[in-house]
């Protein structure tokens, strides 16, 4: 219970023991008489026993919702864990068909073949090269929840220039408007605990989506700002948004979006950001709208 | 004469190494064929072979336990394994044990070709590889590796995580040109469009921390367009 808690069960308690002390200064050596006879102690009587009642209703109740939690803490983990099984066993049983399919249209390509099976054999050996990337991301991602992780003090300030200055380079940027705004009064953006690279990779990762799902011509703004024990970093732009139904799919693992069926990605990109956000003790949200656009956010503890 | 190297494949699995034996072959290779650890083990012994491609994964005796077997019989011949293991800290904990390299299943043939090649070129006869010693030196820099230190001129430096086992893999793998991807995978555990950055951010760590010049390097050489490569002489040392 928090101190508020205990003031206020004890509240009933406090009040009857000075209704007590004040309407009575004799001392009384018979109990009986003094329960029947006198309205002070009945007070304090009173005061105490409904002290003693919400004081016991709610321990009760604070060990009740513990338990709830601790079971869906125990389910949630038992569900992880199955996930993290099914992802090895998946990756066992397809690792050596692969590497058997991916030496077998090598040794095909060996003497050289005419044009018609040539284009064959790369065309399906994309395709098998694509599934091996998925398996091995998969794995990947499943790995990095239970890889322990090496921090240290990270300038979120820095990584998010450094992201920006990245994405602004690329060659898919157009003539979107891309902005960076960081906040230096009364003080500057606070560092956080953690893995600059995975941190780097989550950052990139939704400025990365945010071009690839605007069209030139877009706005997409990078703002940071700290609101006490968090910072908290947002991705904005002004694309086609996503429509409500999708928004807590986008980040289940493999899940592609109706906008996302036409851009290249392995419906792996945001799973990984949410991944790595969670490993760092933060969260990720998304507000959108269809035709205006969407903000995602990441609130990660601040130093 | 006969002058190929002789090289060992051990897979439980004919079908990859029914695809695989004539690959190497073509490849210029002599290839034998062991379809378990025992197998390999008595294999071994007949076929002398100059390097051993090895499954980890196998009925009967894994590869791990065949590794461990030859290590402790003071057999140095030169071992690829074949793995899944995802997590980089286990690939580490293989290399210890007395692997050369190890690459992942599934991997392009012709990837497994080049390191073959590039760990015979590497290995010297009867010797440990340099991935299981546990002090480097090269020049004035001694890498302490189980200790996870480094030293410049007997002064120890100051590297973030990453950093250093960069450099370890490094230092282990003098004279190979590493790819970014390749060193993402072997130091990060993951490869990812961004990743390649990464390794450009920590290299440029270490040269700055070793003092290394990018112009006239004296341990970290960038090959453009492809990656980089180790080419201060490395020693073992104790």
């Amino acid at each position: 219970m928090k101190w508020w808690g205990w003031i206020l069960s004890l509240l009933p308690a406090g009040v009857g023991i000075l209704i007590g002390i004040l309407a009575t200064n004799e001392n009384i050596t018979n109990p009986v008489l003094f329960l029947r006879g006198r309205f002070a102690v009945l007070a304090t009587l009173c005061g105490v026993t409904i002290s003693i009642i919400i004081i016991a209703a709610a321990q009760f109740w604070i060990h009740t919702q513990k338990k709830h939690n601790r079971e869906i803490q125990g389910v949630r983990k038992q569900a992880n864990e199955d996930r993290q099984r099914f992802l090895q066993r998946l990756d066992h049983e397809l690792k050596n068909p692969l590497t058997v399919i991916r030496a077998g249209l090598t040794n095909m390509t060996y003497e050289p073949l005419e044009d018609y099976l040539a284009n064959e054999v790369s065309a399906v050996q994309a395709q098998v090269i694509r599934i091996s990337h998925l398996v091995a991301d998969l794995r990947k991602l499943a790995a990095l929840e239970i890889t322990p992780l090496e921090t240290t003090v990270v300038s979120m300030a820095e990584l998010l220039t450094e992201v920006v200055n990245v994405v602004k380079d690329q060659a898919n940027m157009g003539d979107r408007q891309l902005t960076l705004i960081l906040p230096h009064a009364p003080w500057p953006l606070p560092d956080v605990e953690g893995d600059p690279d995975l941190l780097l990779l989550a950052v990139h990762n939704l400025l990365d989506n945010a071009v690839k799902f605007t069209a030139p011509g877009d706005t997409i703004e990078v703002r940071a700002f700290d609101d006490g024990s968090d910072i908290v970093i947002e991705i904005a732009d002004t694309g086609p948004g996503i429509s409500e139904a999708e928004i807590d799919r986008v980040w289940e693992e493999l899940y592609r979006g109706e906008q996302a069926r036409s851009v290249p990605g392995s419906g792996l990109g945001l799973p990984l950001v949410r991944a790595i956000i969670e490993k760092h003790g933060g969260n990720v949200g998304l507000r959108s709208r269809p035709d205006q656009g969407t903000v995602f956010s990441v609130r990660l503890p601040a130093i | 004469m006969n002058n190929k190297p002789k090289i060992l494949l051990v897979d439980d699995e004919t079908a990859i190494t029914d695809r695989l034996q004539p690959f190497l072959s073509r490849a210029g290779f002599d290839v034998d064929v062991a379809s378990d650890g025992e197998a390999a083990l008595i294999k071994i012994v007949s076929y002398t072979p100059d390097l051993i491609v090895l499954d980890v994964l196998m009925p009967r005796m894994d590869g791990r336990e065949v590794l461990r077997q030859l290590r402790q019989k003071g057999d140095w011949t030169p071992i690829i394994l074949l793995t899944q293991v995802g997590e980089s800290a286990e690939r580490a904990m293989a290399l210890m044990e007395g692997a050369d390299d190890y690459i992942n299943k599934p991997f392009d043939p012709n990837e497994l070709a080049a390191r073959i090649k590039t760990v015979l070129r590497r290995a010297s006869p009867g010797q440990p590889p340099l991935t299981v010693a546990e002090r480097l030196r090269s020049g004035d820099l001694v890498v302490d590796r189980p200790k996870r230190r480094a030293y410049l001129n007997a002064i120890e430096i100051n590297l973030s995580p990453k950093a250093m086992s960069l450099l370890e893999y490094l230092i282990t793998h003098p004279d190979e040109l590493l790819s970014r991807d390749r060193l993402l995978d072997a130091v990060w555990g993951w490869d990812y469009p961004i990743g390649t950055r990464t390794v450009d951010t920590r290299i440029a760590e270490l040269r700055r921390v070793l003092g290394d010049d990018p112009g006239d390097p004296q341990y970290i050489e960038t090959i453009p367009g492809q990656g980089y490569r180790f080419i201060g002489k490395v020693e073992k040392t104790s």
